[in-house]
């Protein structure tokens, strides 16, 4: 007679049987507002299944102010690691009348060991948990959740393999045989590959003959992908390098090739669309229309249940070819590769999916002739927001002079900033930090980002001053019990996601780490050992979680079904899933342990 | 008074028999809620269906550790009982007999006090069929739900008129009602609006 929701993870990891177990293996109990239900160092007799009410988590070693680590509502488990433990580390007190389910020891341990992903539930760490609440969505979603999933290896074809005597005659008659589009030519240790283009072009264009051998016409600069990587990768690097096909490589073998009609066989999304829509764009108009199916493509994958770096990574990677494409329309070819159009802030980590704002600088060669450069560049800022990419409120756009200038200008700025050291100093040096080459010549940036390393990681006053941003927003951890009323939300861009990158932004500075984005700077931090392997992924999936937090939202938003005039960093704890509620607030932990980390490091502990 | 002559006759009766320890007065801190469904509302006629019960010690509602008996198919069980407690003939089948069924719920229950909403029903159809078969009453104490609740809400708040049905006191206790008309589902909620009573949820709201 116990009416459970076990529809919820951790019980959806048991079956019938399992859930039965539960359901005819609980008790019931009454607490009064202010019991304390399990104390610290008490050992665990049961697992606890809050049917109605309200209990706190509290660490008894901290000052009261603090201690509240926790809180549990409606639906809700707690007691479950303690009895994994032996003892409760934390203190369990109601705050309002609880009724509770309490399933004994014995049982539980029984299910743990009768269902193995139910017990490792308890044990993970966060990133282990949000993979589950990923894979589970991925199980319920849609065929292109399974191609998220799927490998490289699942898709690719068998290579049609030519060596160095084929000719061209052949090459032809192999791949009309094969149904193929491409070849690999095999060579003296390398591997190249022909195309029906690249055939045609030799035979009708060049005028070869059809004796000729196919090594004279093939490619070797080959865009690969390895037999484990996500397809989904497979298909960024196609987007990004513009090609229809990656050869997969193990080793310096070539074993395969994934087409890009393979692909989009597996994968009907729109994503492949948009970005051929936006390489045939030819005029601003038809660019306009590409970016503009943008955010639908981010429903899209969101509502798949694609991880959100992939999503970023591809975003990025459209985003960045959009703005490229507008620059190139706009300024004159001969200037083109004597600048670079930088972008910045978050869309410079290439973590920006719907368009919030431009951040971007240019620089220009010592000694450029470009007279009307101030013209050219505020079209540009407009043409830009035409696109659908809001100015910026700081005024960090190329029309506004202060963030165009030369190579050694911006040199001479960053000496400034770092010697001054105010509150917009550091702000700009941290945008300037994230700043990514998206047109024009790249190796402008280069030389300045050497600058700015060269400058400032070195200068241990600079980095405390630096690194104190980072711990100007407190983790919104205690604020937990004030949240009960739903006008409030947590502000989870300044309690969860400033902290996180600019933490990181200040170690990667610190490391002179040439990545941009968060993810890849965890990835080189961790590499380098400047953070540990886990507690860099940890920093990783909170950071995805808070973002997908936002985004959801800010999707909302757009769609007019979410509140329009609240903020979507405002994340409203008691409309969240209680998996959603336990990752946020081990996400949270992880945030607040991190700005620990960074005030022990950088001695602002006072 | 004739309910307590009659307790005595049985107790001398049975001293030495089977039940004999049932009439020992109880020393626990455990309570049995109990909950019958009938085949009418006139404990004279009405036979049984369905017995549960529900053991709390303490704050616990023992739940894991339930009675629930369906017996078998009753001559007198009609439509218009299912229609209030559900269960057809069809899924009496395989009820347990009459004497079985109240065997097991002697042993379950023992000498611990009865709890039960409007109790005096419920047990007075069980003793209308305990008797016959083994020839006493119950001898436990019972207390009534829908008393103890009408008397302490007099004793805090005196100038209310109490609201006696049963959802709406559970309502008023915060207990969620469970499986309303199975046996179970009203013992384990009655157990549970004890459990709320006892830690002076009147007090509090």
């Amino acid at each position: 007679m116990v009416d459970i929701d076990l529809s919820q993870a951790p019980f959806s990891l048991l079956d019938e049987a399992g859930k039965s177990r539960v359901t005819n293996g609980v008790d019931m109990a009454y607490f009064d507002t202010g019991e304390v239900i399990l104390d610290a160092g008490q050992s665990g007799e049961y697992m606890y299944i809050i049917h109605k009410g309200e209990v706190a988590e509290l660490d008894t070693t901290l000052p009261d102010a603090r201690a509240r680590i926790g809180h549990y509502t409606a639906g809700d488990v707690f007691g479950a690691i303690s009895i994994l433990n032996g003892k409760s580390r934390y203190r369990f007190k109601t705050e309002q009348e609880t009724l509770c389910y309490l399933l004994p020891k014995v049982i539980f341990e029984q299910l743990c060991d009768a269902y193995p992903t139910f017990g490792d539930f308890f044990r993970e760490s966060l990133a282990n948990k949000a993979r589950l609440l990923v894979e589970r969505r991925a199980s319920d979603g849609v065929s292109m959740a399974g191609f998220m999933l799927a490998r490289v290896a699942e898709c690719m074809r068998a290579p049609c393999l030519a060596n160095e005597a084929t000719t061209v005659a052949e090459a032809v008659a192999m791949l009309n045989d094969q149904h193929a589009d491409s070849l690999l030519v095999q060579a003296v240790g390398q591997v190249g590959i022909v195309t029906k283009t690249d055939l045609l072009n030799a035979l009708i264009l060049q005028g070869h003959e059809r004796a000729s051998p196919v090594l004279g016409i093939a490619h070797f600069t080959l865009v690969t992908a390895s037999p484990d990587d996500y397809l989904f990768q497979a298909l960024v690097s196609m987007t990004r390098h513009d090609v229809a096909r990656v050869v997969v490589m193990e080793g310096d073998q070539a074993i395969g090739v994934v087409e890009l009609t393979d692909v989009l066989s597996y994968f009907s999304s729109r994503s492949y669309v948009v970005s051929l829509e936006v390489e045939q764009a030819n005029d601003l108009e038809a660019l306009a229309r590409a970016s503009a199916r943008l955010p639908e493509l981010v429903r899209a994958l969101m509502s798949q249940g694609v991880k959100l770096n992939f999503a970023m990574d591809l975003l990025a990677a459209l985003n960045g070819r959009i703005i490229s494409k507008a620059f190139q329309f706009l300024v004159p070819s001969q200037q083109q590769s004597q600048s670079c159009f930088v972008v910045m802030g978050s869309e410079g980590r290439g973590e920006q999916i719907l368009k919030t704002d431009q951040d971007n600088a240019l620089i220009l060669q010592d000694g450029v002739d470009w007279p009307t450069c101030g013209d050219d560049m505020q079209r540009l800022t407009e043409t830009l927001y035409m696109l659908g990419y809001p100015p910026c409120p700081g005024n960090i756009m190329v029309s506004n002079p202060e963030w165009v200038n030369s190579e050694s200008g911006w040199r001479r700025t960053i000496s400034r900033w770092a010697s001054r050291r105010d509150g917009d100093s550091l702000m700009n040096l941290a945008i300037m930090l994230d700043a990514h080459a998206v047109a024009g010549n790249g190796q402008l940036l280069d030389g300045i980002r050497q600058h700015l390393f060269d400058s400032c990681s070195h200068d241990e006053i600079f980095l405390s001053y630096f690194a104190k941003i980072a711990l100007r927003f407190a983790t919104p951890l205690t604020l937990f019990g004030t949240l009960k009323r739903p006008a409030h939300g947590i502000d989870i861009k300044k309690g969860g996601i400033f902290p996180i990158v600019h933490g990181v932004r200040t170690l990667a500075l610190e490391c002179r780490t040439a990545p941009t984005s968060t993810l890849a700077r965890l990835d080189a931090l961790a590499a380098q050992g400047r953070l540990e392997k886990e507690f860099a992924a940890d920093l990783g999936e909170a950071l995805s979680l808070f973002a997908e937090l936002r985004l959801k939202q800010q999707l909302a938003r757009l769609d007019g079904t979410g509140k329009t005039d609240s903020d979507p960093n405002l994340v409203v704890v008691q409309s969240l899933s209680s998996l959603e509620r336990d990752l946020l607030r081990e996400g949270l932990h992880i945030v607040k342990d991190f700005q620990q980390r960074l005030s022990h490091r950088f001695h602002l502990e006072y | 008074m004739i309910r307590s002559l009659r307790r005595v006759t049985d107790r001398r009766k049975q001293a030495h028999g089977r039940y004999g320890w049932l009439f020992n007065p109880y020393t626990g801190d455990e309570l049995v809620a109990i909950d019958c469904e009938t085949t009418g509302l006139d404990p004279k006629t009405a036979e049984l269906v369905s017995i549960a019960a529900v053991r709390i010690k303490g704050d616990h509602v023992l739940t894991s550790d339930a009675l629930d008996l369906r017996l078998q198919q009753p001559d007198s069980l009609s439509g218009d009982s299912i229609r209030i407690h559900r269960l057809r003939g069809v899924d009496l089948e395989e009820g347990e007999s009459l004497q079985a069924a109240l065997e097991k719920f002697l042993d379950f229950i023992g000498n611990r006090p009865l709890l039960g909403w409007c109790v005096d029903y419920d047990i007075s159809v069980i003793n209308r069929h305990l008797r016959p078969l083994l020839g006493f009453d119950l001898p436990n104490v019972s207390i009534d739900m829908a008393q103890v609740y009408q008397r302490e809400l007099r004793r805090i708040r005196p100038h209310l008129e109490p609201h006696l049905g049963f959802e709406s006191i559970a309502k008023a206790l915060g207990v969620p009602v469970m499986g309303r008309h199975t046996a179970l589902g009203d013992a384990t909620t009655t157990a549970l609006m004890y459990v709320r009573l006892n830690k002076g949820a009147l007090e509090a709201g």
